[in-house]
């Protein structure tokens, strides 16, 4: 059971164009340029990077928010790169969202319990008004809100709390993946720690597979079975947290492991400061997009684009060094 | 004394429906030269407004300083007229803000904006002010400073935006820097960046530094001393070493305990139940009773003051005689 692969994107490619005049020059932002994984059911996927790496735009394709410029996104075996929007319908039911910002994901006009039963009006039009409410009470009740709360709207809530409600309504459908999109980053530690707890025991409870997408490393390690680093538009490394945490093999990991002040005054570890900014996506470097700011850049890596490569069971690596 | 700053009984209230809210509860503590003091505390503890209220910068906001000392200099900054004050602002006490882009003027070029407190505080003629402007671009390491002091800040990205903030800070060579979050809205990569870029400049020019900050991670990585607030009061204060070795209130160990560590595994975490009260809504006794996880019956009705033991200060029943300190009270 455990090896059944429920996602599986090949290649996909999304480029933004960045003019939309008619004779001016074609230029695009390359925010996903090539990217390939596969989620098993039942894990956690990790995808970590910084800022414009394309992480969340690789999110949005696998449910189709929007749709990839080329390469398959197959879920289940089914490819749904073509599928017609009328047919999306039918594969977002089984793979929902929960969005960082709890105070723009939920309507500000709409009750709890109506933010939580809509998903059921339109999948479930027939569904009865008494089981809807015990559907939605029920699963409150687990994501940690009482029932009084729902006759309540999201401004009377806690950003800690609207992020339960967000993670109430992406499971009230029973789905089987939830792509959680930077979940945690707009809250306080001690509430992010109360909700990172919570995923795990509601993906305990539902069998959940999960693509946790964060620039957290730590909290990415913390949740997370496998790991997947991305930079500029292209994974540069995948491999089981263990191996990605102790033995980094790419130079960015590396540096994007020694970059994290960890919350301990007496390990002065050596951090590898980068230098240089973080190239433009639409004008990324030549060859590997990291050897303009890679502390092991060879003359190879200005000209030939790495591709990633096999080094151990389950670890894989875009670096020219291997 | 030889404290650089030292804030004694600082108290502001906020302007409400329900009247004027205190948010933060009569403050105190100090940071001497050449030290980095680090404030730590959740949303609304009131780390930020402290800051703002050290700087005067609360006329903007429904805010008002309702009591105490903030002496810089054997000066109370409190009872400066304005006038003065702009004397001090940018040239003694300067401060970074979180959001670079926010804070720097979209409509003037880098070199405008970085001259004007130049010329202002050093008196110095607009040729030399942009000379100096380009030297400091050069010292927090921005490269083709001269060009970049012809653009505008929208040019710039978020690493080279918060570089051009600290260069505006430090143009003046202020004896206190307050730094307000600076690197939360940055990338890890950039944040390393410029957390060792300030630790530099702090040795360079023996400033002392208030940095306002979320992150235990940063705290742990830059500061000396650190305060721990909550509900707008001071809960903990120690050296940085003390406070992770052996914190003592049990907000500050929850804190600790909340966040992820790299290497640990995937542990359950430890979590802090509820949530942050609200100014108007703030529970009699210990404001962190409710959430606590050591709490007794006397913590719902009597608030501990700070007690300080051996340079380790810290808010809490567990660790004073409750007889004596209602005695006291």
């Amino acid at each position: 059971m455990k090896d059944e692969v429920l996602i599986d994107i090949k290649d996909v490619k999304k480029h933004f164009p960045l003019s939309k005049k008619w004779f001016a020059e074609k230029k695009y932002v390359k925010a996903v340029d090539g990217v390939s994984f596969s989620i098993k059911k039942g894990e956690t996927f990790g995808l970590v990077g910084e800022s414009g790496c394309g992480k969340s735009t690789t999110g949005r394709l696998i449910n189709g928010l929007i749709k990839a410029d080329s390469g398959e996104i197959k879920f289940k075996g089914k490819n749904l790169a073509n599928i017609s929007e009328k047919d999306w319908k039918k594969y977002r039911k089984p793979m929902q969202m929960v969005f960082q910002d709890p105070y723009a994901s939920l309507s500000p006009r709409l009750k709890v319990k109506d933010i939580l039963s809509e998903p059921l009006k339109i999948h479930y039009p027939k569904m009865p008004n008494d089981e809807k409410k015990k559907l939605v009470t029920e699963l409150m009740d687990k994501c940690g809100i009482s029932e009084f709360h729902l006759e309540k709207y999201p401004h009377e809530f806690s950003g800690g709390q609207r992020q339960r409600i967000g993670i109430a309504r992406s499971l009230i459908l029973r789905p089987e993946l939830i792509i959680a999109d930077e979940p945690v980053s707009a809250l306080d530690v001690s509430i992010q720690s109360q909700i990172l707890n919570l995923m795990k025991d509601l993906q305990e409870e539902f069998g959940l597979t999960y693509l946790f997408i964060s620039h957290d490393l730590s909290v990415v390690e913390h949740i997370s079975d496998r790991v997947g680093v991305m930079y500029l538009g292209n994974l540069v490394e995948i491999a089981r947290k263990r191996q990605i945490f102790e033995d980094p093999k790419h130079p960015y990991t590396q540096a994007l492991l020694s970059s994290i002040p960890q919350p301990d005054p007496k390990k002065k570890r050596e951090t590898i400061v980068l230098t240089g900014e973080i190239p433009s996506a639409a004008n990324p470097p030549s060859g590997c997009k990291f050897h303009t700011r890679c502390p092991a850049a060879m003359e190879i890596c200005r000209k030939i684009v790495p591709e990633l490569k096999q080094l151990g069971r389950e670890q894989y690596t875009a670096c020219h060094l291997y | 004394m030889n404290h650089i700053l030292q804030v004694n009984n600082l108290q502001t209230a906020f302007k409400t429906d329900k009247g004027m809210q205190t948010v933060v509860h009569g403050i105190s503590f100090h940071v001497d030269k050449g030290e980095i003091v680090g404030i730590v505390g959740e949303s609304g503890c009131g780390k930020s407004v402290t800051s703002l209220s050290i700087m005067r910068l609360l006329h903007d906001t429904p805010g008002k300083i309702t009591g105490g000392q903030v002496i810089y200099n054997d000066h109370d900054l409190l009872r400066l007229p304005e006038s003065s004050m702009k004397g001090y602002r940018g040239k003694e006490l300067a401060m970074i803000f979180q959001e670079p882009m926010t804070s720097l003027n979209p409509v003037l070029k880098i070199g405008k904006q970085l001259r004007e407190p130049i010329q202002l505080h050093l008196k110095m003629s607009k040729a030399d002010a942009a000379e100096h402007a380009v030297k400091v671009l050069e010292s927090v390491g921005i490269p083709r400073a001269k060009d970049i002091m012809e653009e505008y800040p929208h040019q710039l990205s978020g690493g080279m935006r918060q570089r051009v903030m600290i260069a505006m800070a430090i143009s003046c060579k202020p004896s206190l820097l307050i730094a307000d979050e600076p690197t939360t809205a940055l990338d890890v990569t950039i944040q390393a960046q410029i957390l060792s870029l300030m630790k530099e400049i702090q040795k360079e020019n023996d400033m002392g530094i208030l940095m306002i900050t979320h992150d235990l991670g940063v705290v742990a990585e830059v500061c000396n001393r650190v305060i721990v607030m909550y509900a707008g009061r001071v809960v903990e204060e120690t050296t940085v070493e003390l406070l992770f070795e052996n914190p003592k209130h049990p907000y500050t160990k929850g804190l600790i305990a909340s966040v992820p560590k790299i290497g640990s595994g995937s542990k359950r975490l430890h979590s802090i139940p509820g949530t942050v009260p609200s100014p108007t809504n703030m529970p009699t006794g210990c404001k962190f009773a409710p959430r606590c996880k050591d709490v007794m019956d006397f913590c719902h009705t009597e608030e501990p003051g700070l007690i300080e033991e051996d340079g380790h200060s810290c808010r809490c029943w567990l660790y004073q005689d409750q007889r004596q300190g209602a005695m006291t009270e």
